[in-house]
């Protein structure tokens, strides 16, 4: 057991912070649900890219770094230490990008890879729809190969930054009497096609985050399906195990929102209240926790050994741990808790509100709770199924 | 950067595992309970041939010259058998703080009977007003007016307060303390002693819900009503999910505050209160799903069930409850 850095990994931490300490933008950029917070959150992610932070874990080969995972620890922790943007192309960076590498062609991957590489293309993700949430492989959006093309036909929603994206990665069922899981292929699809329809959704934060995605007869070039025909859920699941190995350095954003709740505390002049003072604690102790969990899972996988369902724990912790430290900066705030930035009365903690509701979210994406909780009593504890009757 | 284990540490904690599944089986803490002084000098002797009570003493005085990153292991595997011994207040505490703070004639007279098994050590530290198996100590390590003493079997005096866990002996003891008890402890070495045994507690207990969940799972696999076994029930499933979670972290915690402690960190007071009041937590949690899965086979004196719960909710409270801890950590985190 050390946990020290080497002089190597030292050097690249000191070397990340003082280049966010010089290139952070002072002013919080505006929301990336807004036009032209996107196109600043864009303009960013091209800074990244220039000074080649875009994809340290990428290979070399790739545009990357060849990073290891505590090195990606390292820069993500940095990342979050100097409150830096929220990432826009998380999606293409960490998921449709690896996903590519894996089992793209050589062909797809010269044509796809670049621009996710340098946010020229956004990518967001076409998997949820209306009736396939935590069920997914219960998607109905169809593609029915036409001579060179794929036709497709269905309904995508909760698309995260669906107004904007240039490429979308979907799942689309391709055999309708295959079982759920085999009819399953991935396909990539360009946002501009004729017939793909985007409806913003308004969050319950008023923020226009995510999005309906419509597609009426959309017709898809078949070159852009990834791997074999019908084994789009195979490398789907892979894809899912990328996005939950991510957030290496997450625990420094919920280590920074405690410090944040305790000034809130201090500035509204509850610090000596004891029950406030108890509930903190708690959290305070829920962030460090997390953070040796942190620490254990990014040996394993250094190792090179699997996360696997340890990784339903670590959702499960930092969810539940977000909504109750924004859950208490609410109520500390007292009366005023309901006021809107705009009111006169309003305490002047526009952040808190914003990402008190966000922190909501956090227990339904990625997997919900209940998700996480199913698989780690199947998988780790090795409880019985429910009845397959129950499942549908 | 490497936070886990060494082959050789798997090794012993392994050891350790197979010895006290012979040695400290649900039937052996039971007859604990049931015998005179609740101790088995045998068992003690089979830990000290194993290098177990020995642990921490350095090799020079004949012991493996380990430390809590080493001993962490050991002391999750005797958590998880609730050994009734004094592995915690002996190796984890004193024979460490004999070695920090102890004057030369005391860490030679006390560390290489610590070693051989011959010398059985306990502490009172922080205020508590228990001493666990003063009946059997060859010597107390006491706090009294900010100092630490070393205190000879003579020269105390012990009055058993019963537990409501069978196997632990608690007393109130009155100790002659002077000049010539006196140890070289300044209030730094006081405060590390306290934090040796906050995290040993913590350590104990988290091994506790380990077995507590692990004896749950089994019985919710087998047990069966509506025609399944009720382990597949959800409402039965999450809760042992939330249980695993915790039960977990607080192993993580632990291991933390142990390598706080070896390497004398910064926030070596913080990582054990984060560790002792989450894993008292994770413990209270493991407690109360336990024996709520289990039903009313669980509620039996007949059940081995109870023999894991009582030891968790008696050492809850050891070198500081879950909320005095978080009192500790509150006054850092709101100060200034």
């Amino acid at each position: 057991m050390d946990l020290n850095l080497t002089d190597e990994q030292r050097a690249f931490r000191d070397e990340v912070r003082a280049w966010l300490e010089a290139n952070v933008p002072a002013e919080p950029l505006d929301t990336s649900g807004s036009p032209e917070g996107f196109e600043a959150h864009r303009a960013w992610e091209k800074q990244l890219y220039e000074a080649g932070y875009a994809a340290i874990h990428w290979p070399k080969a790739y545009g990357g770094r060849d990073a290891d995972l505590l090195t990606q620890a390292i820069f993500q922790e940095e990342y979050a230490r100097a409150g830096a943007p929220a990432r826009i192309n998380v999606l293409g960076l960490g998921l449709a990008g690896p996903t590519l590498m894996v089992y793209g062609t050589d062909e797809q991957q010269q044509r796809w890879l670049p621009g996710i590489l340098s946010c020229d293309d956004i990518w967001c993700q076409g998997f949820s729809e209306p009736d396939a949430g935590s069920d997914l492989a219960a998607i109905r959006t169809t593609a029915e190969r036409e001579g060179d093309d794929f036709i497709v036909n269905g309904q995508k929603i909760w698309t995260s930054l669906g107004r904007f994206a240039d490429w979308m990665f979907t799942l689309v069922r391709t055999d309708k009497d295959a079982p759920k899981h085999k009819g399953i292929s991935y396909l990539m699809i360009p946002m501009d096609t004729p017939g793909i329809e985007v409806r913003p959704i308004v969050q319950i934060n008023n923020d226009a985050g995510f999005a309906e995605v419509f597609l009426s007869d959309v017709r898809v070039p078949a070159e852009n399906l990834v791997g074999e025909l019908n084994d789009g859920w195979r490398i789907a699941m892979t894809t899912l195990g990328f996005e939950r190995g991510t957030g290496l350095g997450a625990h420094v954003r919920f280590s920074k929102d405690l410090q944040e709740l305790v000034a809130l505390v201090k500035a509204l002049g509850l610090a000596d209240d004891p029950l406030l003072r108890d509930e903190i604690t708690r959290h305070f102790v829920d962030t460090e926790v997390y953070r040796h969990n942190m620490y254990r899972t990014l040996t394993r996988l250094a190792g090179g050994k699997p996360i696997g369902p340890e990784a339903s724990l670590n959702k499960l912790f930092w969810s539940q741990m977000e909504a109750r430290i924004y859950e208490t900066g609410m109520q500390a705030m007292g009366d005023r808790a309901e006021l809107t930035p705009e009111a006169d009365a309003a305490a002047d903690h526009d952040h808190w509100h914003k990402t008190y509701w966000y922190s909501r979210a956090s227990m339904i994406y990625a997997g919900t709770s209940e998700i996480q909780k199913n698989i780690i009593s199947e998988r780790v504890l090795g409880l019985p199924k429910e009845p397959s009757g129950a499942k549908g | 950067m490497h936070f886990d284990f060494t082959d050789e540490q798997y090794q012993l904690r392994d050891a350790a595992r197979d010895f006290f599944a012979g040695e400290s089986s649900a039937a052996h803490v039971r007859a604990m309970w049931e015998s005179d002084t609740g101790r088995s000098p045998e068992l003690w002797a089979k830990m000290a041939e194993m290098g177990f009570v020995g642990l921490t003493v350095p090799e020079e005085h004949g012991g493996l010259g380990m430390n809590e990153i080493d001993l962490v292991l050991l002391l999750e595997e005797a958590g998880k058998a609730a050994l009734p011994e004094p592995l915690l207040e002996t190796t984890a505490v004193a024979a460490p703080t004999l070695l920090e703070a102890g004057t030369p004639e005391q860490v030679k007279q006390w560390l290489p009977r610590i070693a051989a098994g011959e010398a059985v050590v306990t502490v009172q530290l922080g205020g508590a007003p228990l001493v666990a198996d003063a009946h059997i100590a060859d010597l107390l390590i006491v706090e009294r007016d900010g100092a630490l003493h070393a205190v000879p079997s003579d020269r105390f005096t012990a009055t058993a307060q019963p537990s409501m866990d069978g196997a632990r002996r608690v007393f109130t003891v009155e100790a002659q303390t002077d000049d010539g008890t006196r140890m070289d402890a300044d209030a730094g070495a006081i405060a590390k002693a306290f934090d040796r045994g906050a995290w040993a507690a913590a350590t104990f207990l988290a091994g506790i819900a380990q077995t507590e969940l692990d004896m749950t799972v089994a019985y919710v696999k087998e047990r069966e009503q509506f025609g399944r076994p009720v382990g597949s029930f959800q409402a039965v499933k999450h809760k042992l999910a939330e249980t695993l979670l915790v039960v977990e972290s607080a192993k993580a915690a632990v291991w933390y505050a142990a390598y706080a402690i070896a390497t004398d960190a910064a926030d070596r007071s913080q990582a054990v209160s984060v560790a002792k009041s989450y894993a008292t937590d994770a413990e209270h949690k493991a407690n109360y799903e336990s024996l709520q899965c289990h039903g009313g086979i669980g509620f039996t004196w007949e059940h081995d069930l109870h023999l894991w719960l009582k030891r968790g909710k008696a050492l809850a409270p050891a070198y500081g409850s879950a909320r005095w801890h978080r009192e500790r950590l509150a006054a850092d985190l709101f100060s200034a």
